[in-house]
């Protein structure tokens, strides 16, 4: 062993510390014939001293009594805050939970009003739209009508809209759908008098197209479609050759 | 019912967290005396030791969840803490020295190697203050290891875990402590020699 690689262990070897047999036998002999790493030595095993000292001199040292009473004090003030701040955060829970329920409230109200909203002005047309074809009906058709109160206008509309297929027109007993040739789909000419369907076709007239609401739909027992309920519905209007509405078919 | 004294740091921490005073009260009483020794060491005022030993019990209490058993012991979690509080404080007083570089220590180191013992002479007592005197004029890294492994009696491996360092960075810091000290406690007239030990030791390295 060298000086060199004696300066590396000589902290250790004056320590005590564990090292290799081997190696603490190499460094001792080194020493024995190195005057400068034996003093080197001697140096380390004074220093080891002085420090061994100081710790044993220390050793026996304690913090104040009286930090363990304040730490105990501090515990249990922690330990009366806990359930104090676990209350708050149940509160905050049940207030949260009715604030939530609040907004759900509120929202249901206000979605309600909407929709009645919405449905003022449906019946206000309702009421302003002019029913041609009504006043020609007969008193046959004024009684189906009345057998069919599911499509009458006096029943309260539903509040909420319904999932509505796309509309076909539902065929009146004896309606055919015709008029295949165009993209147009027709009913049959529905009579507004008492003349057969035959009869309007000898006799001749005249075929207008109006606008109908779509309520005028229920009047000749045919489904109407609620969703569009407001929605203008197209139809032929047969006027004879006297300018009395003989027939109305509806187009889609 | 088994008393808290023979339960172990790691349950006493567990009971203590779940709000038992008196685990709080028995790892207080057997880990507070290496705590305010490791603060009043590194800072050499009681006023601060205590003052650090307070802080890192009241840290223990809020934050002692954050204690890995995997990572070490309660032990060197609570110096760990307790170590940085002592820098905390000790920086706010100004009382860290700014560390120097390492070729300032290699100097230092060199002027060591003398072949005069120098504690010889001095008595028990002088010698304890001289040393005390010296570990507190030592560089925080270096004052931090040397009163860990030195006065503390830590292990190298349980330093390592305290200063987040690996165990060769333990062992280094410790021997340029110690080199260090030794040329702090050597008597002044020896420290106009360093020229020579400087080539008396070079000449033996050779």
């Amino acid at each position: 062993m060298n000086c060199q690689r004696f300066e590396t262990v000589v902290s250790e070897l004056a320590r005590g510390q564990m090292m290799a047999v081997g190696q603490k036998t190499e460094a001792l002999a080194h020493s024995d014939v190195c005057d400068d790493c034996a003093a080197r030595l001697s140096d380390e095993q004074m220093l080891t001293l002085g420090l061994q000292s100081l710790a044993s001199e220390m050793e026996s040292l304690e913090a104040p009594r009286e930090i363990e009473g304040k730490l105990l004090e501090a515990f249990r003030a922690r330990t009366v805050v806990v359930p104090i701040t676990k209350r708050q955060s149940h509160s905050r829970y049940w207030l949260a939970a009715i604030a939530a329920m609040l907004l759900i409230a509120i929202s249901v109200v206000v979605f309600r009003w909407s929709n009645r909203q919405g449905d003022e002005p449906r019946e206000a047309i309702k009421q302003e739209q002019p029913q041609p074809a009504v006043n020609n009906k007969s008193n046959e058709q004024l009684a189906q009508d009345v057998e069919r109160p599911s499509v009458d206008d006096s029943l309260p509309q539903p509040s909420k809209p319904k999932r509505i297929h796309p509309v076909t027109l539902r065929r009146p007993n004896n309606a055919s759908v015709a008029n295949h040739a165009t993209k147009e789909i027709a009913t049959d000419f529905i009579p507004l008098s008492y003349m057969s369907a035959a009869s309007l076709q000898q006799e001749g007239g005249q075929i207008i197209r109006v606008q109908l609401p779509r309520s005028a739909l229920a009047n000749f027992g045919l489904p109407v479609n609620m969703d569009r309920y407001n929605e203008k519905v197209k139809a032929d209007v047969l006027y004879g050759v006297d300018g009395m509405a003989r027939a109305i078919r509806f187009v889609q | 019912m088994k008393l808290k004294s023979d339960v172990n740091d790691n349950d006493l921490l567990r009971l203590m967290l779940a709000g038992d005073e008196e685990a709080l009260a028995a790892l207080y009483r057997r880990r507070q005396g290496s705590v305010y020794r490791f603060a009043l060491q590194m800072s050499g005022s009681r006023s601060i030791a205590e003052d650090v030993t307070q802080e890192v019990f009241l840290f223990l209490m809020r934050e002692g969840h954050v204690f890995d058993d995997s990572k070490g012991t309660v032990g060197a979690f609570l110096l760990g803490v307790a170590r940085v509080h002592v820098r905390r404080r000790l920086r706010a007083e100004h009382r860290l020295e700014p560390i120097g570089d390492d070729s300032e220590d290699d100097d230092l180191f060199m002027q060591s190697t003398t072949d005069v013992c120098p504690l010889e002479d001095l008595t028990r007592a002088e010698t304890i203050e001289s040393v005390r005197k010296a570990v507190l004029s030592l560089p925080p890294k270096y004052r931090e290891v040397v009163v860990l492994c030195e006065l503390q009696d830590v292990s190298y491996g349980e330093t390592a875990e305290i200063l987040g360092c690996a165990i060769g960075t333990v062992r280094s810091r410790l021997h340029r402590g110690r080199a260090l000290l030794l040329a702090k406690l050597r008597p002044a007239e020896d420290v106009e020699e360093t020229s020579s030990a400087s080539v008396k030791s070079a000449r033996c390295f050779a």
